[in-house]
């Protein structure tokens, strides 16, 4: 069988190549982009791509030019399954097989794609988390500072004093901190 | 947490997702009690499909995207027999263009010279051009839209076939997103486009292109994007959908007031927008898309039934189908009107959807559109590929 990921992230195309290592014989080529003379050449049997890729749309208008296109392409998810479609788009994944290849073939692929990248979202996500997490602990660390040195508060009192602006404003306390960096830059004419 | 109704909901970056953009950024949502967050999404296939599924609560849409499914083309891949999407506002009228590559708008000018200077252009100087081409045993010309089911198509497949070009077997037609338009321009991939502001501004400033005719010159004050959302949706959460149809109907007024060009100008150009330059941004903002005036929002009929016999007339579609029934499924004028008097002190009704929005203006060549006949019309041109 011949998978074409079409993915810009080369690790996530892996990750799905590695859950198929099962199936045989088995033939896994990732692009970056859909390209329609490439695709023409490796003829897969299936193509899985990302829903955030904008190729979408340009695999998808090939259904339409079928007299152009002597080999169309359909999503492969069957009506029968309910559900199925859904979760591959909920999951960030939307598959097209060339035509006449039996959806059941093809379902274990959706399967692994699905799980995969399910999880490499999850985990950027995860990540971007952490980031914007840090990234508020250092803004509210810089708010202290100023609340220590204009108010001659101590740590503790500058801490109390941002906690007590957030609830008043019903804003997390970073976004707090960050208004009053941003206005204390204004009153001292950095701002551009 | 905050109490508001939590929406998701998707745009691609164009200037007609100024509405939701606005909406979004002026707290129209905010005091409508909606908490909105935007998702700039990357494929209108995409876009269809997580509102289809329920991953976005509404979108920006392609006007025959929305309709496509209920008139049995196969406008959802998977979702064919899945939840039906309405629209319940348009968010814009005109906004398009068809532009041409330098070096196809030279080739046009030195075949036909008068041609290419009417007003509006013809794909008469184009024609010339592909019959010496072929002559020659030239690759055909390539063009890209932005999906099957959108304006782009339709009215880059009828500019062409009014010159007697056929768009199927003349040229070569492809599919690229808005935003890469122009890269695939100027790799030389494609030697013209039609899509939506401010694509084509962008291709033109980049010296890459030329605009050879805008949508107000194809078909003045005709239709475009929509906003559209499940039926099963609009059926769940009504309070939810009238309180967003109110926040961008207001929107769509402040987007429209020239006192507000500058500000809306600096919103769309930001990165998480349309992320463009603001120079690009300002052409089509200038004179050509309307957003609100003249009862741009309302979902008209008439423009339900145009794009549906232009699936028609290209074979998408059977022209079995009931036209009419599929119009109405999908576009939802009485929505529109229900939130627009909804609206209160806020909005002038009478400004909002200065109803009975007049006769159609014709377009710019070609036989009479009759939204009665719709059948007949779709039938009648030379070119083209109605399945009987």
């Amino acid at each position: 069988m011949r998978v074409l990921v079409i993915d810009p992230d080369p690790a996530r195309a892996a990750l799905v190549a590695e859950g198929l290592a099962g199936v045989h014989p088995l033939e896994v080529r990732r692009s970056a982009r859909f390209d329609e003379r490439e695709a023409a050449e490796f003829a897969p049997d299936v193509v899985v791509i990302a829903a955030e890729s904008p190729d979408r749309d340009t695999l998808e208008s090939l259904r339409e030019a079928s007299q152009a296109n002597p080999r169309p392409v359909v999503m492969f998810v069957d009506r029968s399954e309910p559900g199925l479609a859904e979760q591959a788009v909920r999951a960030g994944v939307a598959a097209y097989v060339v035509d006449g290849l039996a959806p059941a073939r093809v379902r274990p692929i959706l399967d692994v794609a699905m799980s995969r990248f399910a999880l490499t979202q999850q985990l950027r996500g995860d990540l971007a988390k952490v980031k914007a997490d840090l990234e508020a602990r250092k803004t509210v660390e810089r708010a202290k500072g100023l609340l220590m040195k204009e108010r001659g508060l101590d740590e503790d009192g500058a801490y109390r004093l941002l906690r007590k602006l957030a609830m008043d404003r019903g804003k997390p306390i970073g976004a707090v901190a960050a208004d009053l960096l941003a206005f204390a830059g204004v009153l001292k004419g950095d701002a551009s | 947490m905050s109490g508001l109704a939590d929406l998701k909901l998707g745009f691609i970056p164009l200037t007609d997702c100024a509405p939701l953009v606005v909406a979004k950024s002026l707290g129209f949502f905010a005091e409508e009690g909606l908490d909105v967050s935007l998702s700039r999404e990357a494929s209108w296939a995409t876009i269809r499909d997580k509102v289809a599924v329920g991953a976005l609560d509404g979108a920006h849409m392609l006007a025959p995207m929305a309709l496509a499914a209920a008139a049995g083309a196969s406008g959802g891949l998977t979702l064919d027999v899945g939840p039906s999407l309405i629209a319940p506002m348009a968010l814009n009228r005109n906004g398009s263009a068809i532009t041409v590559s330098k070096a196809l708008a030279q080739a046009m000018r030195a075949a036909d010279p008068e041609a290419i200077g009417e007003q509006p252009a013809s794909a008469a100087a184009l024609a010339k051009v592909i019959a010496q081409r072929s002559g020659q045993g030239a690759a055909p010309l390539t063009f890209a839209v932005v999906f099957p089911y959108s304006m782009h198509n339709y009215e880059l497949r009828y500019w062409l076939a009014q010159a007697g070009i056929d768009p199927d077997k003349d040229v070569r037609l492809v599919v690229t997103p808005p935003p890469r338009m122009v890269e695939q321009m100027r790799a030389g991939e494609i030697d013209g486009f039609c899509v939506g502001a401010p694509w084509n501004a962008v291709a033109e400033r980049e010296g890459l292109g030329e605009i050879v005719i805008a949508a107000s010159a194809f078909w003045p004050g005709g239709p475009d994007k929509v906003f559209g959302v499940t039926q099963a949706w609009a059926h769940h959460y009504p309070d939810e959908l009238r309180a967003a149809l109110r926040a961008l109907i207001r929107a769509a007024a402040w987007a429209d007031d020239a006192a507000h060009r500058e500000d809306l100008i600096a919103l769309l150009a930001r990165p998480e927008h349309v992320g463009v330059a603001p120079e690009a941004l300002a052409r089509a903002l200038s004179d050509e898309i309307v957003f609100h005036r003249g009862g741009a929002g309302v979902p008209r009929r008439e423009h339900a039934l145009w794009f549906l016999s232009q699936m028609v007339r290209w074979g998408q579609v059977s022209a079995e189908v009931d036209l009419e029934a599929a119009a109405d499924a999908v576009y939802r004028p009485d929505m529109f009107r229900a939130a627009a008097l909804s609206a209160g002190p806020m909005l002038d009704p009478n400004q909002v959807f200065a109803d009975a929005p007049g006769e159609l203006a014709p377009l710019y060549a070609g036989p009479a559109f009759d939204s009665q006949r719709a059948g007949p019309y779709a039938a009648a041109f030379s070119i083209g590929r109605a399945r009987v």
